[in-house]
């Protein structure tokens, strides 16, 4: 799904913009040092304007990496 | 705009020499995206600058405000919030609804307002201010049911009101108006309490970044328009006057034509405010004056200035009222009922806002008047706008006395009887010399404008002047008109900012000031932060004169050139 991947890079990129596109599709809060709590609330928020459906911030602490992230919003907007 | 929009924009590269515009948002909550929205509606505002946004510590806004350094700031923002007056007023923190509690929680909401304000107005003395008044909703904390104001929820509300009316008599402090928030942000679509609860930021994303957008315009606030050109026939009245005659033109709820009446009251409460109203339009001029001595129109013929009433075309009458009111046309509004003739006017004058009136459609009416309030609105109103038309008006002769030069004869000057007082406080009674500062254009050494904490800051120098200058004549009062802002090292002036309305020019004003200042200072030169502009051929124009050549950034002036130069000087002289 190319069109999904270029969504969430656009969303990741606005959180960090200091990543390239191939580092964003490696990215995770482990190797992202600015993936704080303040920008994973914010990512969270860009992700459901983007993909217009509701993320639970109770999913905050599952979704850290961008491949948690894609398979999350994959299954939302089924 | 939305948040990924936001953050976008907000991290554009600006140029590496960007001027810094450092603003303080104060909220007791996570700033999180009003933050980001503020910041990106900012950019909008000021693509030339690099925008830097401090924030507070989290439940503290009273002590975040009573901490700041005003002066190292362009800009401070607060948006309110109920739980920043009583943290029970919030839901963040639990235990205090109980009935007992309310008569102490407005008690207390009382003495931190009053620190608010006291934060707020120390600050306001330095910086420019806006404030928003809380957006969300109170909580379910009074025992009525909430469709009814109980005294105490009344009390709130009007320590609330009068927190703001007292805040909004302080010339630097801006607050923004609760009905234009809900006009374009619903009050019940604000509050996300989910957000609040698990991350501390109340907003929905659109509240935030609509009142992020207003509090921006709040503090870019666009420089209000001067003038107003208006049509008559189904414009002003209805009817055609060449048809029906005086007495059939009508503005009234009983000849169904109560609109016009409507926009009458509206251009007079312009006028009032020192707005300039000319009249444009194709009729028999003698018919027109007859229609302007009809007791009930509401627009008075002394308001309006000037008429340009013939058959020629309308871009030739708004021509020549510019030339009158001696103002750009991006500062003026013409309005007409006939789209062909608001067409033919914005060809001549791309700049202008031309305007149809569409006197069958009340909404549009409606419209119309908001948006020109909108254009027009000033947030102070001071004495120069109350005299501006009349001395217009009674520069009429002057304009007649000028040469082809521009310049009015020694003989018409020295019978003008004219006095001319400069007062060189640096702690101006109004705001006038930064008003005028920040919108004068042709008269204007640079063009530099200047934030409230950059105009402090340059005050704040021992070495700094400022003048500013007011006058009148045997045709009446211009009030305050120019304004010089400098430095003066030994017997070396630096002038960094020198601006004249241009309702004075021709009078020899400037030349008068030079003079005085070196005279006052004792200096043997004066050197200019010149820089040319789009619109500052008037200052071109004199040190043209003085210099001899063109002027060029950093141009000197000695006294003993000057004096050899400056042309007879006739007005009377008073130092304040």
């Amino acid at each position: 799904m190319p069109e999904l991947d270029d969504r969430l890079t656009r969303c990741f990129a606005s959180v960090f913009p200091a990543l390239s596109p191939d580092q964003i599709r490696a990215a995770s809060v482990e190797t992202v040092p600015d993936w704080d709590s303040l920008a994973a609330v914010t990512l969270i928020a860009v992700l459901e304007e983007e993909f217009n459906t509701p993320i639970d911030l109770m999913e905050m602490p599952e979704l850290t990496s961008y491949q948690a992230v894609r398979d999350y919003v994959q299954k939302q907007i089924k | 705009m939305n948040l990924i929009e936001a953050l976008e924009l907000s991290k554009k590269p600006v140029p590496p020499d960007a001027k810094l515009f450092r603003v303080f948002l104060g909220c007791g909550f996570t700033p999180l995206h009003l933050q980001s929205f503020f910041h990106a509606h900012l950019r909008q505002l000021l693509p030339e600058n690099r925008v830097e946004i401090k924030t507070g510590l989290f439940g503290d806004l009273a002590g975040s405000l009573e901490r700041l350094d005003p002066k190292a700031l362009d800009g401070l923002a607060v948006a309110l919030e109920w739980p920043d007056l009583d943290s029970r007023l919030g839901i963040r923190e639990l235990g205090g609804w109980q009935v007992s509690d309310v008569d102490e929680v407005v008690s207390s909401v009382d003495r931190q307002l009053s620190r608010l304000q006291r934060a707020l107005t120390t600050a306001a003395r330095a910086v420019a201010v806006v404030v928003a008044l809380p957006t969300i909703p109170l909580p379910p904390l009074f025992y009525t049911p909430p469709n009814i104001n109980s005294a105490e929820k009344t009390k709130l509300l009007l320590s609330l009101a009068k927190f703001a009316a007292d805040l909004s008599e302080e010339p630097g402090i801006r607050i923004l108006d609760s009905q234009s928030l809900n006009s374009v942000s619903p009050p019940a679509a604000r509050f996300d309490i989910k957000s609040e609860i698990l991350t501390g930021f109340p907003y929905k994303l659109p509240h935030a970044s609509t009142l992020a957008q207003l509090m921006a315009s709040l503090l870019q606030a666009q420089r209000p328009k001067k003038g107003l050109i208006t049509d008559l026939d189904d414009t002003l009245w209805s009817g055609i006057l060449g048809e029906v005659g005086v007495e059939g033109v009508s503005w009234s709820l009983e000849h169904h034509s109560h609109i016009h009446g409507l926009y009458q009251q509206f251009l007079s409460s312009l006028a009032s405010a020192g707005v300039l109203v000319g009249v444009a339009s194709k009729n028999d001029a003698a018919l027109v004056q007859q229609a302007f001595d009809r007791k009930d129109l509401l627009l008075k013929k002394d308001k309006v200035f000037p008429f340009e009433v013939h058959w020629h075309r309308k871009s030739d009458s708004v021509q020549r009222i510019l030339k009158s009111w001696n103002i750009g046309p991006e500062a003026v509004v013409f309005i007409d009922d006939s789209p062909m003739e608001a067409a033919e006017v914005k060809a001549a004058f791309p700049a202008m806002e031309c305007l149809v009136f569409k006197k069958d459609d009340y909404q549009s009416v409606w419209d119309l008047l908001a948006n020109l309030r909108a254009s027009f609105g000033k947030t102070a109103i001071s004495k120069e706008d109350a005299i501006r038309l009349e001395s217009l008006r009674r520069a009429a002769p002057l304009l007649d006395a000028l040469g082809q030069d521009g310049n009015a004869s020694d003989e018409f000057l020295k019978r003008a009887d004219a006095f001319v007082s400069f007062d060189f406080s640096k702690r101006p009674k109004d705001g006038r010399a930064f008003e005028l500062v920040n919108k004068t254009n042709q008269f204007n050494l640079n063009g530099k404008r200047f934030s409230e904490s950059e105009w402090a800051k340059f005050l704040a120098d021992p070495a700094s002047f400022l003048v500013t200058v007011t006058y009148q004549d045997k045709y009446g009062p211009l009030g305050k008109i120019a304004v010089v802002l400098g430095k003066v090292n030994e017997k070396k002036l630096h002038v960094a900012a020198w601006v004249m309305s241009c309702r004075a020019f021709s009078r020899r004003i400037e030349h008068h000031t030079l003079k005085r200042i070196l005279d006052k200072f004792d200096a043997d030169e004066a050197v200019f932060d010149f820089q040319a502009t789009e619109r500052n051929s008037p200052t071109q124009d004199f040190f043209l004169e003085l210099a001899g050549a063109p002027p060029q950034p950093g141009l000197k002036i000695l006294r003993t050139s000057f004096l050899e130069k400056a042309p007879p000087l006739f007005h009377r002289v008073e130092e304040t």
